[in-house]
């Protein structure tokens, strides 16, 4: 996958705050990019960087092939942004809503009218498309709002908050809608305090403030961080000598009692586990089950982001 | 990975935007209340004055007063005077619609985008800052300038049926027709580029309002200066206002398109 996004020492000073510090990332083509942090980390103006709304203070970035700086409008061209308001027209129409930006984009008529029932039909309006967006409940506007942002078939599509405030339906095509950009090859990089959207949706993740602090995949951030939790449940209550039988088999790293279970942290749990099930088998435990133990994002998240305040 | 979306046309952008800006007064009744009200109110009120002159002479007292008050016009038949007299008094209200109803239009469609946190979509389109003004402007002024037009052709029909010479030859006047057909785009494009102008600076459609609204000041002192006889628009000076007034709106559009940035909208106005 080739690189759609690079930055640089990319900068960002306000008067008397710094948003942005050296900012350094590289988004591939195709990827859901998360992009996660604290409020008021300087996601919202990081996302204005990369769509050219800003200009740096100091630093580079490319944006799909172009110099930011350089190339401004063929960048915007190149890109869709959900804001944090959907931003609608609200006394016009859903169709009228996405046909004026489809110009503004420079598609020409025919096919603006044919993205506009695409994307209509994609987020379940194309029924109410000659209503006005004002009657639209607020999960419809952000629909809208997003089918607004991908009209043009952008490069990459930024998208800040997008499950933000909706209900479990309308986060759901939200998601759907993600893993088809995806499946198009197109570049998602998605702002988000849903840290289950996170999980679910994202390649790789970003943990974010002021600059980027980690960036991995969510599996290899969880087995980094947390390393591999299995949890043995046992039947009656495991005993302080199964406790010890566990912690002296090789592989094991940590060992100990949780609501009736022992909880095992292995370096290699393919290896770890046939050997503790052996051994508590041979010393006379009965095992009811063998659970795989996943960190949440959540857990990773705090980790990181809250470790380094 | 290809898009779809290009770096569009002035014209397709600047025609999208004007569209646009149109449905969405046309949904908006305060605006379209305040874009015709106003030359319904000049127009009735001028019709009205004009037919009454005609109806109901004036005393030698109001001869004598209207003669001190404008030297221009001694010597014609008292009851056609006051006619021209009134027939031009309201020209020169003709001459305030475009200064009083684009302003309004135009102070909405930025702090009225910004309010309702539209700007920011739209200044993520590949939109350049100047062709999104010309749109704004043009938007606020066609109809301010065809509104204006034609109530001032309502006017002329009207007072050619019920007025005096004088009265026909006060709105005929050549200067009056070129004022109307050159000064008006001229200063609605003024009162435009000056809301948009105060727009940029200011978050409250009522504060834009009254600073905008001195732009009228100017051309009610002109316009009094010219009925009562202390100024007279004669060729050079008509040439000379509609110079002066091409290059403040030329200014005026400028300094709105260097405060019209969007770095300023988009990490300022909140």
């Amino acid at each position: 996958m080739g690189v759609v996004l690079r930055t640089e020492g990319l900068t960002k000073r306000f008067e008397h705050t710094t948003a942005v510090e050296d900012l350094d990332l590289e988004v591939r083509e195709g990827e859901v990019f998360g992009f996660l942090g604290p409020n008021g980390a300087g996601k919202t103006t990081t996302l204005r960087l990369l769509c050219a709304l800003i200009a740096p203070t100091s630093g580079r970035a490319e944006v799909a092939g172009y110099r930011l700086g350089h190339d401004n409008e063929r960048i915007r061209a190149s890109v869709g942004i959900l804001t944090e308001a959907p931003g609608l027209y609200e006394r016009q129409s859903a169709r009228d809503n996405l046909l004026f930006f489809a110009a503004l984009f420079g598609l020409s008529p025919a096919i603006a009218r044919a993205q506009t029932e695409r994307y209509l039909r994609l987020m379940g309006l194309w029924d109410r498309r000659t209503e006005p967006v004002a009657t639209f409940s607020r999960g419809m506007k952000q629909k809208m709002a997003i089918a607004r942002a991908a009209i043009h078939e952008p490069r990459i599509i930024f998208l800040d908050e997008p499950t933000t405030g909706l209900d479990p339906d309308a986060a759901r095509t939200v998601r759907e809608f993600i893993a088809q950009i995806r499946g198009e090859g197109r570049t998602v990089f998605l702002c988000t305090h849903n840290l289950d959207d996170a999980d679910r949706l994202c390649d790789r993740i970003a943990f974010f403030r002021r600059t980027v602090i980690r960036i991995d995949t969510p599996a290899q951030l969880r087995a980094e961080l947390y390393g591999h939790e299995t949890e043995f449940r046992l039947l009656p209550s495991p005993r302080a000598a199964d406790l010890e039988c566990v912690r002296s088999i090789r592989g094991v790293r940590e060992a100990h009692l949780e609501n009736g279970s022992i909880v095992v942290s292995s370096g290699d749990p393919l290896v770890a586990n046939p050997a503790i099930v052996q051994a508590l088998v041979g010393g006379g435990a009965q095992i009811a089950y063998v659970t795989e133990r996943r960190a949440s994002l959540e857990d990773v998240y705090l980790k990181v982001v809250e470790g380094i305040s | 990975m290809s898009t779809l979306a290009t770096v569009a046309d002035r014209r397709t952008i600047v025609t999208a935007v004007c569209l646009r800006e149109w449905r969405e007064s046309l949904g908006n009744r305060l605006l379209v209340g305040m874009t015709i009200f106003p030359p319904l109110v000049i127009l009735a009120a001028g019709i009205g004055a004009v037919a009454t002159a005609a109806i109901y002479p004036p005393s030698e007292k109001d001869v004598q007063a209207l003669y001190a008050a404008s030297p221009a016009v001694v010597g014609l038949d008292p009851k056609d005077a006051v006619q021209g007299l009134i027939a031009t008094y309201f020209l020169i209200l003709f001459m305030l619609i475009p200064t009083v109803v684009p302003l309004t239009i135009a102070i909405y469609s930025v702090i009225g985008e910004k309010a309702a946190r539209t700007l920011e979509p739209l200044l993520a389109a590949p939109v350049r800052v100047g062709e999104l003004l010309l749109a704004k402007s043009l938007a606020s002024a066609i109809p301010a300038v065809i509104v204006t037009w034609a109530a001032y052709v309502i006017y002329l029909v009207s007072v050619g049926l019920i007025g005096s010479g004088a009265a026909v030859r006060a709105v005929t006047a050549p200067r009056w027709i070129l004022a109307i057909i050159v000064m008006v785009p001229l200063l609605t494009l003024l009162s435009v580029n000056l809301g948009i102008l105060i727009s940029t600076r200011v978050n409250d459609v009522r504060v834009a309002q009254q600073i905008g609204g001195l732009v009228v000041v100017p051309v009610v002192g002109l316009g009094i200066a010219q009925v009562t006889g202390r100024v007279v628009l004669n060729n050079e000076s008509f040439i000379g206002t509609a110079t002066f007034l091409i290059l403040v709106d030329v200014v005026v559009f400028a300094l709105a398109r260097v405060a019209f940035q969007r770095e300023n909208i988009l990490s300022r106005w909140r």
